[in-house]
């Protein structure tokens, strides 16, 4: 059997059809959270404010704060980092495009923040260039598929912004409590997906050509991928939609 | 607790805490505190544990819940000049601070025995080997509460009679 790691390292292999269907299923999962929840951090999966703003802190460590800069948040849900940048940050200047699947998600990060700096867009990437991309717990809970499959779901993701980011982009994963390559494939207990920093780091360097910075000791089971893009291919690379 | 809000959320409360302070999710809610100063004298306890997502899940209840936390104000504690309200959120900020932070754990006792906050060292369960920070607040239960009132009213009543 084909392991996760060894398609991803291969490359991203899912077909256009497969992806649509895997980005489907996951802004379904978000749209009926949201109903459920509204606009509130267990809205998007998180259990609180607090830990939602804490990962936010880790997540804006690749971004710098002494210039104004351009910023694309993928997977935004209603837009809640959006009001952590203008508490933490009151004084920065921050052209924030928040993107996210699902059209409830985004119908209500509009309703939240009306401001020429703070936009949003449906869809599955950015539609413009920024200079740093975000994306906290996008990648957590997996919607039903085989780990193999995911993986490559995620390596798109990646993929999506590293060509979307000049200067560098931040994800986050939850920490495996059972080693990855223990876990079995297609088991119910991959629905939330677990991984290592040796997992995804290798695959930032090579094949995303970016160096990459690990954060671990903030508390939580989980861990903070700072990625910096090695050169601007934001400039050169047609987008998708 | 007790007459302040129902029994089944003082339970759903008190599983709340206790899950979020143990030694598993200490890690994160030192993290917290560092990070956010959660618990401080320019928060109450009504916006730290809302920033925590400490409530009820029955919505009707959470104004309940607030309010509750807002009344210990009124309650002494084991400290002078310190309000139970203010124990609480000290308790919590010294506990998370400390060189070697340890669980903190929340329980009640009969505010007829003692009606005071207090903050000790201990195991909070038969079951558990680890010392905690234990915080206790004191409740009177919501039948002996409507009980006591029933009591005034009825003396207010013969009074006026009179």
């Amino acid at each position: 059997m084909t392991s996760g790691l060894g398609r991803v390292d291969m490359g991203a292999r899912l077909g256009d059809a497969e992806v649509q269907r895997v980005y489907s299923d996951v802004e379904a999962y978000y749209g009926a959270r949201v109903a459920k929840y509204g606009a509130t951090p267990r809205g998007v999966d998180w259990s609180c404010q607090a830990t939602q703003s804490l990962r936010f802190v880790q997540l804006l460590r690749i971004c710098d704060f002494a210039a104004p800069f351009a910023l694309n948040d993928i997977g935004c849900g209603y837009g809640a980092l959006c009001a952590f940048l203008d508490l933490r940050y009151p004084d920065s200047r921050v052209d924030y495009l928040g993107v996210d699947l699902s059209r409830a998600m985004i119908s209500r990060a509009r309703r939240r923040f009306r401001r020429t700096d703070r936009r949003f867009a449906v869809g599955r990437a950015s539609p413009r260039p920024a200079d740093y991309s975000v994306a906290s717990g996008v990648m957590n809970v997996n919607v039903g598929y085989s780990r193999a499959v995911w993986e490559d779901f995620i390596a798109a993701v990646l993929q999506d912004m590293r060509r979307t980011s000049r200067r560098g982009f931040s994800v986050n994963f939850m920490s495996d409590v059972v080693a990855a390559s223990e876990a079995p494939d297609n088991s119910p207990e991959t629905r939330l997906y677990r991984t290592s920093p040796e997992r995804w780091i290798p695959y930032c360097e090579n094949a995303l050509g970016c160096s990459v910075e690990t954060l671990e000791n903030y508390g939580m089971r989980e861990f903070t991928l700072l990625v910096r893009c090695r050169q601007n291919l934001a400039k050169d690379l047609p987008l998708r939609h | 607790m007790g007459a302040m809000i129902k029994d089944s959320t003082t339970l759903e409360i008190l599983v709340q805490l206790n899950k979020r302070f143990d030694k598993d999710s200490l890690p994160e809610m030192i993290e917290l505190q560092k990070e956010f100063a959660v618990f401080s004298s320019k928060r109450s306890l009504q916006q730290a544990f809302a920033l925590l997502g400490i409530v009820p899940t029955d919505w009707s209840e959470r104004r309940r819940w607030y309010k509750f936390l807002d009344h210990l104000k009124k309650y002494p504690s084991d400290l002078p000049k310190i309000n139970g309200h203010d124990r609480v959120i000290k308790a919590f900020r010294d506990g998370l601070a400390a060189e070697k932070p340890i669980p903190i754990s929340i329980k009640c006792h009969s505010a007829a025995e003692d009606p005071r906050v207090t903050v000790e060292k201990g195991r909070p369960v038969v079951f558990t080997i680890e010392t905690h920070l234990i915080v206790s607040i004191p409740t009177t239960p919501g039948r002996e509460v409507r009980k006591q009132v029933a009591e005034i009213v009825r003396k207010r009543r013969a009074a006026k009679k009179k």
